[in-house]
């Protein structure tokens, strides 16, 4: 009988969860983990399942457990925020390294938005960040929370945010110019 | 000088670090202001600030874009072997 009404779940829902992991996450592999996670963690409590709710209800707020245990496990996994990666940016009053000077850029803000090789390039870019910042800048713009909300998800300070966002926006910046100055 | 600058109008450090922080939490009224006046007199950091912006909207463009392929029916029937062996 259990294992009837899983079954029925798997079949049912699976679509639709598989797309909310991967929406959160931006990752096929990653959802499809989630999603099954979720599933053998719903088996194992089955009887916590109150018949007067519904089944959908049920297995969907198991499953965002998951996507945030998932982020908060990648988040405890790297904290470096040494200041010495910022000295490969500033020199000790702050001021640019003038090797790091931001240049301008070849095209306008619309035709890069359009552009798929400066799209490639931050693509690129982004896979390219410590697992952490990549953590931090995805799930900002993927969830479309605040700061604020993002923090307490994954369990940080909001200054411990803002500068882990600020030190990938530097990377992320002077990875993209070079490439696409070299390119262009 | 450069040091006297600094407090007023912040360092490039700083500055960056504010027009990052705004995109995720509110600036105070002096923030705003250390920000906007050394945007005026630095242009490296004027043209980040452009950057930084032209990267935000491009993110979150590019996630929108992206499409999914994946076997569904594959996941499914995983899911159930698995379920299968646990025995419930």
């Amino acid at each position: 009988m259990n294992n009837k009404f899983l079954e029925e779940l798997v079949s049912k829902h699976s679509e639709e969860l598989l797309k909310w992991a991967f929406h959160k996450t931006s990752s096929i592999s990653m959802a499809e983990d989630l999603v099954q996670d979720s599933f053998l963690a719903a088996a194992e409590k089955i009887s916590s399942f109150k018949k007067e709710s519904s089944a959908k209800t049920w297995i969907f707020s198991i499953l965002n457990h998951k996507i945030i245990d998932f982020y908060r496990k990648r988040a405890s996994q790297h904290i470096s925020l040494e200041n010495d990666y910022l000295s490969t940016f500033f020199d000790e009053d702050g001021s640019w390294l003038q090797e790091k000077l931001p240049k301008q850029w070849q095209d306008e803000e619309s035709h890069l938005l359009d552009n798929k090789d400066f799209q490639a390039i931050l693509e690129k870019c982004m896979d390219a960040l410590p697992p952490k910042w990549n953590t931090c800048v995805k799930l900002k713009y993927l969830s479309e929370k605040k700061g604020q909300e993002i923090c307490q998800e994954i369990g940080i300070s909001p200054t411990n945010f803002w500068q882990v966002v600020h030190r990938a926006k530097l990377q992320l910046r002077d990875c993209i110019e070079k490439k696409w100055n070299q390119d262009n | 000088m450069k040091k006297i600058m600094h407090i007023m109008l912040l360092s490039c450090l700083k500055a960056t670090e504010l027009i990052e922080k705004k995109y995720h939490f509110h600036l105070s009224i002096i923030e705003k202001l250390q920000l906007k006046t050394h945007k005026i007199i630095c242009k490296p950091c004027n043209e980040y600030d452009k950057q930084s912006k032209i990267i935000e909207n491009s993110i979150t463009r590019n996630q929108k874009n992206k499409s999914m392929n994946f076997d569904i029916e594959q996941l499914k029937k995983q899911i159930i072997t698995k379920l299968e062996t646990l025995d419930v």
